[in-house]
Parts: structure tokens; C-alpha cells; sequence
């Protein structure tokens, strides 16, 4: 499975997931109840470069990521412009901008397994009204482990077709890997079965 | 069979959402397949709808809804290929939410009654839970978070909806395929 998470050392990096995902919500609200002004725009775009900046993601990696988003900025800009005073649009476009921008951040500096572990811990008070946040986190690495292996039927079927000289039809595709896919899906059953899995 | 307990797990049941949850995945990151001639299209959606025609309402659901909570901790599984905490603050934020509550309508109309799936039932739930159940949730939400009118953002959601008929017609084709193949896939559990 090829993350999104860039290796690094940076402050960002070693700051515990948990923590780094709450300071995230609370930036991400401040930033959306503030009103559309340039100066919020200007606090907003400072906040996401020094991020970018003191993670040590760069400015190439910041580029990325706003050429990634060039799309949204056309189709949320062009028709604000046309009902809403120019600054107005600009800011809310930017704001935006900015809030998905600290996403990346926070995703690209913080391993899976991490999230997976917080979102863990951050449900424990869920078992006091019969949640299971283990079951969850168990559910979760399951489905990382389990995505190749389903990849990997999708390649067997591709290539058995190619073989026959088979032209690739959705159908033809989909109805083998599900029943692949369903088949192994018992056979995992069993398994955790057998592992005592509750 | 599964003996009959209130409140314990079936694992059986987990493993599928496990896999079908993969499934979703993969289709994702599969470009897209020409159907019909050229027209390629994207197979994700149907992922979400097939959630529902052959796990059920919970079961289809809670399978979209693995694979949305993988996205938001920063797996690139959207079609695109596109993950990470952004998409849940960006305009596409309602359909994610729609495609959740998609697939629970869908497994809900399809498999309402009987076990065999029926043709015209597995077609009416795509369109109903595939395809007004997330405009519904996801045209208001675009509207909020671009700041556009709500008609001038369903006018620009309009674009899609011949490629999602397109899917509904493969769901529903898919969904009698394999029941003729494998009708164990259809197996009900609790739920």
C-alpha cells in the first residue's frame, strides 16, 4: 500500500497523532467561522506556508498540492466572482484552500498505523455504551492488509482475459472479482474464527 | 450455520465488509474501464452500489463506510487517485457522506422481502439510493462550501447523472450475474 505519508523529522512529524489531528479541527473551525476579509485570507495562507515550512515539506510539496487542487480553485472561484464582491469570493475560495492545505499537512507527516492507534484511543469511550474500538482498529488494518490481495485477483482475471484475447468489459470484470473476492471473504471469516477473534 | 446470539459477532459478516470495503478500493484505483464502445468510466460508485445490492443495507454500508475512514486517515483510495483529511472539507464532502447513506438505502430497496434479487428492484434502488439519495446530500453541501446557489450547483451536478444511469444499468446486470454464479454471496446475516 503506497500512503500518502512523506518521511521526515520535522516538528510536525513527531507530534503525537492524536494531538495533531485536534489542534487540525480546531484551526479548521477557527478558520471557517472567521469572516471572508483579506486579512484572514493573508493569516490563513501565512499559517499554511509556515506549516509547510517548519514540517520541512517544502515549497515543491506545497506546489503539489495546489496543483492537485487547481480544479476546485477554478470551480469554486469562477462562479463566486460572478454573484459575490471579488474580495469575498477570493477569501472564501482561499479559506478553502487553506483548510484542505493544513489536511494534506496533517496527512502527509503522520503514518497510518499512528491514526489508526488514535482513532483507537480516541474511542475508548465508546466501550462504556458497548463499542468495541478495538473491533475497529482490527477492521481497519484488516481492510489495508486485504486491498493488494483483492488488487491482486483484479490482475489474475485482467491478465486470464488478455490470454483468451478477451475484450475488457465491466461485467466480465467485476462478476469474477466479487466472487473471488466473497470466496475469500468466508475464508477470512474462518480464520478470525479460529483466531478467536470477539 | 451461525447460532442465533443477540449482540455477538459474525465474522463472517465483518470479513465481508472487510473485503467488499477492498473491493471499493480497488475499483478506485482501476482506470477507467471503457463500457460500451470508449465512454471509460470511473468504477467507484459502483463499488458503493454493488455494497448494497449484495451485502445489504449495514452491511453495505458499514462497507463505504471503512473505506471513507481509510481516506480520512490518508489512504489515496478515491478514484483519482485522491485521499487524505482533504476531500472530507472540500465541496465532495456531501456525495462521501451520500455515498454512505447511498449504499444503506440501496441494500434496503434491494433486498426488501426476498433474497433472490430481483431485477427491477436491484434497478429502482441504484437509481433511488445510487443516484437522488447522494445529489440530495451531495448538491447542498457543494452549494455551502462553494458559496454557489443550490440550483446553479445541481444545474453543474447534471453533467454526471447519464454516466451513474450507466452504472445503475451495470449494477443491476452485475447483481443478477452473480447471483447465477455464486448465490452464497447473498447469504443474509444478522441484518
Amino acid at each position: 500500500m503506497i500512503a500518502l505519508y512523506r518521511t521526515g523529522t520535522g516538528p510536525l512529524h513527531r507530534l503525537a497523532a492524536g494531538p495533531k489531528l485536534l489542534l487540525f479541527a480546531v484551526i479548521a473551525l477557527t478558520l471557517s467561522l472567521l469572516a471572508p476579509t483579506l486579512w484572514m485570507l493573508g493569516a490563513a495562507l501565512a499559517l499554511v506556508v509556515a506549516v509547510y515550512a517548519v514540517a520541512g515539506l517544502g515549497a515543491r510539496e506545497l506546489g503539489r498540492q495546489l496543483w492537485t487542487s487547481r480544479w476546485l480553485i477554478v470551480i469554486m472561484l469562477v462562479p463566486q466572482l460572478i454573484v459575490l464582491p471579488p474580495v469575498v469570493a477570493v477569501a472564501n475560495t482561499g479559506r478553502v484552500v487553506a483548510i484542505i492545505l493544513l489536511a494534506a499537512a496533517v496527512t502527509l507527516t503522520t503514518r497510518v498505523p499512528a491514526v489508526i492507534e488514535a482513532t483507537e484511543r480516541g474511542l475508548g469511550w465508546t466501550r462504556r455504551f458497548g463499542g468495541n474500538p478495538a473491533l475497529v482498529g482490527l477492521v481497519l488494518a484488516l481492510t489495508i492488509t486485504t486491498i493488494p490481495v483483492i488488487a491482486g485477483f483484479a490482475t489474475v482475471i485482467r491478465e486470464a482475459q488478455a490470454a483468451r484475447g478477451a475484450r475488457m468489459r465491466l461485467t466480465t470484470f467485476v462478476v469474477p472479482l466479487l466472487v473471488m473476492s466473497l470466496r475469500h471473504a468466508d475464508d477470512l471469516g474462518d480464520a478470525l474464527a479460529a483466531r478467536g477473534v470477539e | 450455520m451461525t447460532t442465533r446470539r443477540p449482540a455477538a459477532l459474525d465474522l463472517r459478516d465483518l470479513a465481508r465488509i472487510v473485503v467488499f470495503a477492498a473491493i471499493i478500493a480497488v475499483l478506485g484505483l482501476a482506470p477507467g474501464i471503457p463500457v460500451f464502445g470508449s465512454v471509460p468510466i470511473t468504477s467507484q460508485t459502483l463499488g458503493v452500489m454493488l455494497a448494497g445490492t449484495v451485502l445489504g443495507a449495514w452491511r453495505g454500508a458499514a462497507a463505504v463506510l471503512v473505506v471513507e475512514v481509510l481516506v480520512a486517515l490518508g489512504l489515496p483510495l478515491l478514484a483519482g487517485p485522491r485521499g487524505g483529511a482533504g476531500v472530507f472539507v472540500g465541496p465532495s464532502a456531501g456525495y462521501l457522506i451520500g455515498w454512505i447513506v447511498g449504499a444503506f438505502v440501496i441494500g434496503a430497496i434491494a433486498r426488501a422481502g426476498s433474497r433472490r434479487p430481483v431485477w427491477w428492484r436491484t434497478a429502482i434502488a441504484c437509481v433511488v439510493g445510487g443516484i437522488l439519495v447522494i445529489y440530495a446530500i451531495g448538491i447542498p453541501v457543494v452549494s455551502a462550501v462553494t458559496h454557489l446557489p443550490l440550483a446553479t450547483a445541481a444545474i453543474s451536478s447534471l453533467a454526471f447523472v447519464p454516466g451513474d444511469l450507466l452504472k445503475v444499468v451495470i449494477a443491476t446486470l452485475i447483481t443478477q450475474a452473480l447471483w447465477r454464479a455464486y448465490p452464497a454471496a447473498f447469504r443474509r446475516g444478522r441484518a
